[in-house]
């Protein structure tokens, strides 16, 4: 129990606590079978959003990213969607982005070393990292009314 | 964690810097009335520098400051990877390609002493990047002396565009001294197939 206590706080810090550090590099195989990583896209604006197919709120809220995507893209947006189902599950969740038209890449981390690297404890999670490749906004779980934070924030820093 | 603190150092030195740059001049802006009040006495006042000149040796002072700062950080990070990894037990493993018709390199898997030590995807641009000759670091670490396995798996597009997945095995004599491995991926023209050479530096 003690134990417990005492590791409690380091095993479940927030995703949160990532605004203001750099944003951990990371490479992953994409739907299409390119390999991605985030630091190549280094001066750019880049929205990681961390969804699952077990997941109802992600459902919801992919098309409204696809959304933002389509409009903010040739203003400089990258969005990668990073799905953390099991490796044996690839195939539904690629079904499920193909069902929702999602128009940005999803990449697969079957090995969960980027969720854990974002600390990805509750789906969905998304996070906003700046062209200077530093964490600006971090949001766990989705409601309504969401996006429009989303869409307020990448602004700013498109604008930046 | 040297290399953190030393960042962090370097990012509060460098405000310093600029924000000792106008105040310094701000010293030096004042030091000539100073010098005008003691020469007062004598019958002809020396002419103060010209301000501009003052700016631009402190400009230069500023740069050389930088300079020094900047070579610092470059000693230090050489110090840092000699206190990571002493030569003695170093190990490192690169990854080289030549030629790469008849394979397109997605990933490369390292197993010291079947132990998972690297895995590492290479995007199209950094595969591009090998191709012209770019050679890249996927691992280094330390290993004791004595002898040791080394796989690497590596995963791409064969000829005709078939997933092509394949293996290659070193064993390891580590003595006293810096290891180094190359894996170097080449094209076999007789056999129109990838050639995977694993190549020990000394």
């Amino acid at each position: 129990m003690l134990a417990l206590l005492l590791l409690g706080p380091a095993v479940c810090v927030p995703a949160t606590q990532l605004v203001g550090q750099p944003a951990p590099d990371f490479a992953l195989r994409s739907w299409d079978g390119a390999n991605m990583r985030l630091s190549e896209h280094s001066g750019e604006v880049v929205l990681i959003n961390f969804w699952a197919t077990w997941c109802g709120p992600c459902r919801q809220e992919m098309p409204l990213l696809d959304e933002i995507y389509g409009k903010y893209r040739r203003a400089g947006l990258v969005l990668f969607s990073v799905n953390l189902d099991e490796q044996s599950n690839l195939e539904a969740a690629r079904e499920m982005a193909k069902t929702l038209r999602v128009s940005y890449p999803v990449l697969f981390d079957a090995r969960k070393e980027v969720s854990r690297a974002y600390q990805a404890s509750s789906m969905p999670l998304t996070v906003l990292i700046d062209r200077e490749g530093v964490v600006r906004y971090v949001s766990e779980g989705f409601k309504v009314g969401y996006e429009t934070r989303y869409t307020e924030k990448l602004r700013e820093l498109l604008n930046e | 964690m040297l290399r953190q603190s030393l960042l962090k150092i370097t990012v509060t030195l460098l405000p310093l810097l600029f924000a000792a740059g106008p105040a310094a001049a701000r010293d030096d802006a004042t030091a000539p009335s100073e010098t005008a009040v003691q020469l007062a006495d004598s019958s002809a006042p020396a002419p103060s520098p010209p301000q501009g000149e003052n700016f631009k040796s402190l400009d230069e002072e500023v740069q050389a400051l930088k300079k020094e700062v900047l070579d610092l950080n470059r000693e230090l990070f050489v110090l840092e990877e000699e206190l990571l990894f002493p030569a003695n037990t170093q190990v490192a493993v690169f990854v080289s390609m030549d030629v790469g018709e008849f394979f397109a390199l997605d990933s490369v898997t390292l197993k010291l002493d079947n132990k998972e030590v690297a895995n590492y995807l290479y995007t199209e641009r950094e595969a591009q990047a090998l191709l012209r000759g770019g050679v890249h670091r996927v691992f280094i670490g330390n290993l004791k002396a004595g002898e040791h396995e080394l796989i690497a798996l590596f995963t791409g597009q064969g000829p005709n565009q078939r997933d092509y997945r394949r293996g290659a095995t070193l064993k390891l004599e580590k003595g006293v001294g810096a290891k180094y491995v190359e894996l170097k991926i080449s094209d076999k023209a007789v056999k129109a197939q990838p050639e995977f050479v694993v190549k020990e530096w000394e």
